[in-house]
This record gives structure tokens, sequence and C-alpha cells, in this order.
């Protein structure tokens, strides 16, 4: 090879691969995993269960660089992922998807070394769902690509319970249920003021396929399931009365953002950022779309709170023991 | 023949190679880790109900 051949050689830096595991979606996978391995109760060591997170952590970024790999063309139409490694041309999608392969085999081989092969296997099923079903399949055909990949991201604290009792009870199932009806509410949220984005890039977003309209009716109707699955575990001896008040309150609170949402316009012009053609910030929206916005905010503090307060009540028993 | 790089590809291949390596040594002590871990639980077991950690040899 000579010098003049040598651009054709890589320049992708160690960040590039770090952020093909999606570093954001990665701290709310080890939260909610770690709440699920908690809860759970069981008496593991601290040890295998920090090894236990890393590997349900690895394996969800696995699924993210699947994902980056596999959707470089589409990400880069797209100002939230135009900056993706792989969209922005700073690494190949065969390297991506070459290092999602190891990481997932690692990340699932590991765990089950470490834990049991339930967790394995529910880890293994995560991937695949996330990476083939909703990447591959799902995404492009139906704008129910939300509402059934959600579970993609529902998963972790099954897994996380899995790997402390080496079982998946209905408990851990409820935490489950809880990830994938917040889904369609906080995608749909944000859907709205980024449709313009998703109609470039073909998807088939519920605002692009059916209209602002029914999709903020859907978000209301999904929000009164979701609040009260979300207060159940508060009902069902899961949670004590921190995670009742926190369930309870918090969810008056997002009924009444995805009622205003309803009374809306939001999704009916096009987004701030189309309209005034600049780059614009996740929160930088018009005026008529912010009921959006606040809700998509409010959905990520909410679940957030939700799964801290579930952490919070298990430690305070710990310490009363 | 010889491969000439640039200096910007030869820090990010250094970069990159620094990062396996310490990649690949992760891996390794998870690996000591658990495999020591599981020694550990499954000795406790053994001893909690009664049987013999190791048979005596001859």
């Amino acid at each position: 090879m000579t010098q003049a051949d040598a651009p054709a050689l890589s320049t992708t830096q160690p960040e590039d691969f770090f952020q093909l595991l999606k570093p954001r979606v990665m701290s709310l996978v080890i939260f909610t995993a770690a709440t699920g391995l908690v809860v759970a109760g069981a008496d593991i060591n601290p040890l295998v269960a920090a090894i236990a997170i890393l590997c349900i952590a690895v394996g969800a970024g696995a699924a993210g660089a699947l994902n980056m790999a596999l959707e470089g063309e589409t990400d880069a139409l797209m100002r939230r992922t135009r900056g993706r490694p792989v969209a922005a041309g700073r690494l190949k999608s065969n390297d991506a998807l070459i290092f999602g392969v190891v990481l997932s085999i690692f990340s699932v081989m590991l765990l089950g070394m470490n834990t049991n092969w339930t967790a394995a296997g529910l880890l293994l099923l995560t991937i695949v769902y996330y990476a083939v079903f909703y990447t591959l399949m799902l995404k492009r055909r139906t704008p129910q690509n939300i509402v059934i990949g959600g579970a993609a991201g529902a998963f972790p604290p099954v897994i996380g319970w899995a790997a402390a009792t080496g079982d998946a009870p209905w408990q851990a199932w409820l935490l489950f249920l809880i990830i994938f009806l917040w889904t369609p509410p906080h995608s749909w949220a944000l859907a709205l003021y980024s449709t313009g984005d998703y109609a470039k890039a073909g998807i088939p977003m519920m605002p692009v396929a059916r209209g602002a309209k029914s999709t903020r009716l859907q978000i209301l109707i999904y929000s009164l399931v979701f609040v009260p699955v979300a207060i159940a575990p508060g009902l069902t001896g899961l949670g004590g009365p921190v995670y009742l008040a926190v369930s309870g309150l918090g969810g008056l609170l997002f009924l009444a953002l995805a009622f205003r949402l309803w009374r809306s316009r939001a999704g009916d012009q096009p987004d701030k950022a189309e309209a005034v053609g600049r780059e614009a910030a996740l929160y930088d929206v018009r005026a008529e779309a912010k009921p959006a916005r606040n809700l998509f905010a409010f959905s990520i503090l909410y679940l957030m709170a939700l799964f801290a307060a579930l952490l919070v009540e298990r430690f305070a028993s710990f310490g009363a023991a | 023949m010889p491969t000439y790089l640039t200096p910007e590809q030869l820090t990010a291949r250094n970069r990159r190679s620094l990062w396996i390596a310490l990649g690949l040594v992760g891996f390794i002590v998870l690996i000591f880790l658990t495999t020591f871990l599981r020694m550990q639980s499954n000795l406790a077991e053994r001893k909690a109900m009664n049987v013999p950690v190791a048979e005596a040899t001859r």
C-alpha cells in the first residue's frame, strides 16, 4: 500500500465505538435492571450482582450497536441521529456489526456463567428482539413499531430479576409491563415534534402514518392504561407507601399532561427546526408543540422516579433488617 | 510493499489497540472472578448440605 492509499485506512476512534453502545439508553437499562435485581430480594453476592448488571448493560449496548450498524443510512436523514458514528461516516457499518455481534456473544455467555441461563436466555432474546425483530422487521412496516418494539426496552428489569433468582415471576413481568406501556406515550410525544424527520426517513411513526390528532388521542388512551399499571406495584406489595405516593401523584400529573396534549394542536404544524431551517435542540420546539415536549420530558422523570422509589424502599428495608 | 499511515491513522490505530487490550484484560478478569465466585458458592452449598468437599485421595 502506498501513502496515496492511506486515507482508506480507518481513523475510527474508540469513542466512536463507545457511542455505538448508546450510553444514555444504557444508563436507563442499568438503572431498571439493577432495580429488578435488587427488588427480587434474593441473597446475591454483590460482585456477582455487579457483573450481572455489567453484562446486561453491555448486551443492551450490543443491541444498540447492531441497530446503528443496520440503520446507518436512515440515521443520516434525521437530525436526532445524524451525528451517530455510522451515520456520520466515522465508522463502517460492517465494523459496527462485528462489534455488536462480538459484544452480544460475550455478554450473554458471561451472564450465563455468572448467574444462570434463564437470565442469559432473556438477554439474548432482548438483543435479537431489538436488532432483528424491531430494527429489521417492524420499524419500517407498521406505525405500531414502537408499541411492539418497546418490549425490548422493557426486558432489563426481568433479566435483573432472573439474574438474582433464576426465575421470572409475575412481579418481574409487572415491571416489564410498566416500561412496555410507558413507551408509546413517551415515544409518540417525541415523534409529534419530530414528524418531519421520520417522514424524511420513511419511518411510519404514528404521527406520520395516522396524523397528529390520532396520535394525541392514542397517547391519552395509552396514558389511561399506563398510569394504573404504574400504581399497581404499590397495591400488590411490590412497592410500599413511598412508591404508592410517587406513582399516584406522578401518575396524576402524567394524565394531566397527556390530557393537555390531547387538547392541544401539537404536531399539526411542521416542527420548529424544519420551519426555521436550523438544527434544533430536543427541547426547543414551537409554542403549540410544548405540551408534547412537556409530556416527553416528564415521562422520563416519572419512569426514573418509579424505579427509584422501588430501590429506595428495598434498601430501606435492608437497613431496617 | 510497506504501509504508510498518516499521523491521524497512526494515532487512531494506537488508541484502538490500547482499548482492545484493556477490553481483553477486563474480560479475562471477569472470567477469573466469575470462576472464583462460582467455585466459592458451590463449596458453600456443599458445606451447607454436609457433602464432603473433596474425596480423600488414597
